[in-house]
């Protein structure tokens, strides 16, 4: 019975000497279980000012850049080679010249840009001009030093567009308005707001896959085909510099 | 003092009408739409210088701003127009002096060439809805521009024009 009451006694006191021990385990096991997420926010928390600067961070943007950029370039060459199979256009090889903008009618009768560059570096009747973020017109004349541009909003002028998402042809007619109109072919038409209209993939007039505007309201019901009011991607009222794809 | 058209000076004149139309100032301008230059050029020419030689400046205007700009319609109709009429004006009545007369005859003008560049563009282009809202809108806007700047640029052609061709 004594030696029963000592062993008892005895379990107990090795029961508190160890039961540290066990949440320790407890806590080791917490610990694996959560693969060690206190450990490593612990860590963040405590490594922070040690952490990677700015620099570093503007490195590793430059190397993204850099890749994009090389990839776009690889793809442009891949794109022009399956083009040249397929035999659909060679623009998308044509060079770009860059020109001043010294006249500018971006409302009114005339909308038009009068370019500082002219027959003398390339520029042909018809050439795409390029703003900053698409297409903003095309070439109507030239004389040796100077290149006249329709804009797409000025009346008359008809270019035909391709909506990336659904996948279908539409017409963009300017208006003199600084919102051009999209005429779509289909009656059946699958447009949103904020889609894209850009160049046709497959235009012999115009540089494929262009971004050219962004579609604000649809009108479903006007005959004899659904319309579309488009916001340009370039608004050719603030452009000093203009590039001009030459053939 | 010879007529207007026989000074060269004041025929050189004429070559800022086209120098000023390129340059498009945006300050001068109501919603984007400048005024007309060729009606303020025009307006105290026709006045000192009789319908002929008005109607033959608006012909030469005409055919040089035409030029200059994109698409089929053409100024030439409303200034040779309006050159003739002003040219009337200056020879029939008392002489114009006033700015509002001054400022009136060029809103008068402006109106008219914006309705026959409207009424071409219908007949040319389209008569979409669209269009016709926004050349109401450039018609006036011109317009109201145009009179409103006559005042201050022709009464000074005028004065000037007037002192070299003495009536």
């Amino acid at each position: 019975m004594g030696l029963s009451q000592w062993s008892q006694r005895d379990r107990l006191r090795a029961f508190r000497r160890l039961w540290p021990w066990l949440i320790l385990l407890a806590g080791l096991g917490l610990v694996r279980l959560s693969k060690g997420a206190g450990f490593t926010d612990a860590f963040a928390l405590l490594s922070r000012p040690f952490w990677p600067g700015s620099a570093q961070s503007e490195w590793i943007q430059t190397a993204v850049r850099l890749d994009d950029q090389s990839r776009l370039e690889l793809l442009e060459k891949d794109n022009a080679r399956l083009r040249g199979l397929l035999e659909i256009d060679q623009l998308s090889s044509g060079s770009r010249v860059q020109a001043a903008v010294i006249s500018r009618m971006p409302s009114g009768w005339w909308q038009q840009l009068v370019l500082g560059k002219g027959a003398l570096d390339g520029i042909a009747k018809d050439d795409a001009v390029l703003g900053p973020g698409g297409l903003i017109g095309r070439v109507q004349s030239v004389t040796p030093a100077t290149a006249r541009v329709r804009l797409l909003t000025a009346p008359g002028s008809r270019i035909g567009v391709w909506l990336p998402r659904t996948r279908q042809h539409g017409l963009l007619v300017g208006l003199g308005t600084a919102r051009p109109q999209l005429q779509f072919l289909d009656k059946d038409v699958q447009v949103r707001p904020g889609d894209l209209v850009s160049t046709s993939p497959a235009s012999t007039l115009l540089p494929p896959n262009l971004p050219v505007a962004v579609a604000q309201s649809i009108n479903l019901r006007d005959v004899p085909a659904p319309t579309a009011l488009v916001q340009l991607t370039a608004p050719p009222d603030a452009i000093d510099w203009v590039q001009v794809q030459v053939r | 003092m010879t007529r207007l058209h026989r000074q060269p000076i004041c025929v050189a004149s004429a070559l800022l009408v086209p120098l000023l139309q390129l340059l498009a100032p945006n300050w001068l301008s109501l919603d984007g739409v400048g005024p007309s230059w060729a009606v303020l050029w025009l307006l105290p020419w026709a006045l000192v210088d009789g319908p002929v030689s008005g109607a033959v400046a608006g012909a030469a205007l005409g055919l040089v701003l035409d030029g200059l700009s994109i698409g089929e319609i053409s100024q030439v109709p409303a200034l040779v127009l309006m050159g003739w009429w002003w040219g009337r004006i200056g020879r029939r009545g008392s002489p114009i002096q006033r700015s509002f007369n001054i400022g009136l005859l060029a809103w008068i003008g402006a109106l008219v060439l914006g309705l026959s560049l409207w009424l071409q563009l219908q007949l040319m282009e389209s008569s979409a809805a669209f269009l016709q809202g926004w050349a109401l809108h450039t018609t006036l806007s011109q317009a109201l521009v145009t009179g409103l700047l006559a005042p201050l640029v022709g009464s000074w052609q005028l004065l000037i024009w007037r002192r070299r061709v003495p009536a």
